[in-house]
């Protein structure tokens, strides 16, 4: 009698996140794991390893949502990395002017805003699903008083929304005196 | 049948599978509301008024709530998975999904055993998981800016927030450096549809269309502005255009109804989604040779 196998679809995820400790890594997968994120412990490869022979493999793409649940359960890492390519998200941006309008862009995120009135005129480019989300609640708020991407966002998307973001309110609190924004350094 | 699938920013939102239709304010699909921003609801908007405006039937819709955790995303490729087979849709559009590869992975094999090969287009993360997986040949169209441009002719990064310094700097005048990168690495679609100050239509690694007026530059900062344009892309291929025809033909209503819509950054996506009706009436005879006469669509122009 032949039994036909079922193959299981290897998880391909894009990026590791790195330890020093082995049980620091076994933490993270459990409480990642009882977040509903889809993450492997693995061997990470030796041009990555940072002191420990476990990695916990993700889908780079949800590097924000992830880090900020590890933050959260005081789960430590050393840092996460992308299994190819660049090492660190870019960190330089963009910016055009139209008129009273600004925009500034961080990799394939766009946030315009009003030099006067701070206030935010759009966000546009990206594609992760938490990119109409984040829109929806950036739009028409100043931006000393809207929420960060950084905290309501999930995806990569996310993160450079968010760089775009840190990038305007600085240009917009060094156009003139402004009212500080409480908790955030712009330094 | 035209199958769009995608997320919607509402997180309760069901996998709802349904004939889509636009009011001019907002989407209904099996009488759930959806609002008419930035994302799958404008590409969708787009494609239900190219669709009614060529009197053929209007897109069908694979949409569920994600706010970025995902697992609504997760559902989507699993019923994709399971179902294209017996939907069957001549023109499949994949948008804002979580990209997640193996998923990303199944649903081209699926695709690979339907009855009829659809015509495949993909934007936004759609677009990230089908090249970060090395399936963008499988594709027929992508519609990148120029940052997702890089990203594509980048052969290691698997999202556009990793493309490497030098090709995130690549302005437009090295955009065909960016495009013989991205065919040499696989990285494209057969058909790309550029889109920035100037629109540039590819087919296997050749321009052979460029879009450059009228002129509207802040279009750029317009939420869903990029959406609208694969909506139009879609439906025009839906309605039986050359592909390439309907990249060209996407990228003039746009940049005109930007200039109807006299659009400031402060505009908003259905602002512009609002002109594409008259768009189509004062133009589309002359551009495509699609020339609608008291509800009848002609072989040529009259």
């Amino acid at each position: 009698m032949a039994f036909k196998l079922r193959r299981k679809t290897p998880f391909e995820g894009s990026g590791l996140i790195l330890f020093a400790r082995v049980e620091d890594a076994i933490k993270a997968e459990r409480a990642l794991k009882g977040a509903n994120y889809v993450v492997k412990l693995v061997a990470p490869p030796p041009g990555l390893r940072k002191g420990c022979d476990l990695a916990v493999e993700i889908n780079l793409v949800e590097q924000m949502g992830i880090e900020r649940l590890l933050t959260q359960r005081g789960a430590v890492y050393t840092e996460v990395a992308p299994l190819k390519g660049g090492m660190e998200p870019l960190d330089i941006v963009k910016i055009t002017h139209f008129g009273d309008a600004i925009m500034v862009k961080a990799a394939n995120m766009k946030l315009t805003f009003d030099k006067n009135t701070g206030v935010i005129l759009n966000t546009s480019g990206g594609g992760c699903p938490d990119i109409p989300y984040l829109h929806n609640e950036l739009i028409d708020k100043k931006l000393t008083e809207a929420p960060r991407p950084k905290e309501l966002g999930y995806t990569l998307c996310a993160l450079m929304l968010d760089r775009a973001f840190m990038e305007s309110l600085k240009i917009y609190m060094k156009t003139g005196v402004r009212d500080q924004r409480p908790g955030i350094s712009l330094r | 049948m035209m199958l769009i699938c995608g997320t919607v920013p509402i997180k309760d939102f069901p996998l709802t599978l349904g004939e889509v239709r636009f009011d001019g304010e907002s989407l209904a699909i099996n009488d759930l509301k959806i609002p008419c921003t930035q994302g799958t609801a404008a590409l969708i908007s787009a494609a239900c008024i190219t669709c009614e405006y060529l009197k053929i039937d209007p897109p069908q819709a694979l949409l569920v709530g994600d706010i970025g955790e995902g697992k609504g995303s997760r559902s989507l490729y699993e019923y994709l998975i399971k179902n294209v087979y017996t939907l069957s849709p001549d023109v499949l559009v994949l948008h804002y999904i979580l990209p997640v590869m193996g998923l990303m992975r199944k649903v081209c094999e699926s695709v690979e055993r339907c009855p009829k090969r659809p015509i495949m287009i993909a934007d936004a993360s759609s677009m990230y998981a089908a090249k970060a997986a090395g399936l963008a040949t499988r594709f027929d169209i992508f519609t990148p800016d120029l940052s997702e441009m890089a990203f594509l002719a980048d052969t290691e990064a698997t999202h556009p927030a990793y493309i490497s310094r030098h090709l995130f700097n690549t302005d437009i005048n090295h955009v065909h450096t960016l495009i013989e990168n991205a065919y040499q690495n696989k990285g494209a679609s057969k058909l790309l549809l550029i889109k920035g100050s100037t629109d540039y239509v590819v087919k296997d690694r050749r321009i052979i269309n460029t879009i450059a007026e009228p002129d509207i530059p802040e279009l750029g900062a317009i939420g869903g502005t990029g959406d609208t344009i694969t909506g139009m892309v879609s439906a025009f291929a839906w309605a039986g255009l050359e592909l390439h025809e309907a990249a060209i033909i996407a990228a003039k209503t746009n940049r005109v109804a930007g200039r109807y819509a006299k659009a400031t950054p402060a505009t908003k996506v259905w602002g512009i989604i609002s002109h594409l009706p008259k768009v189509f009436k004062d133009n589309l005879c002359e551009w495509s040779g699609v020339c609608m006469k008291t509800g009848v669509r002609d072989q040529g122009p009259v």
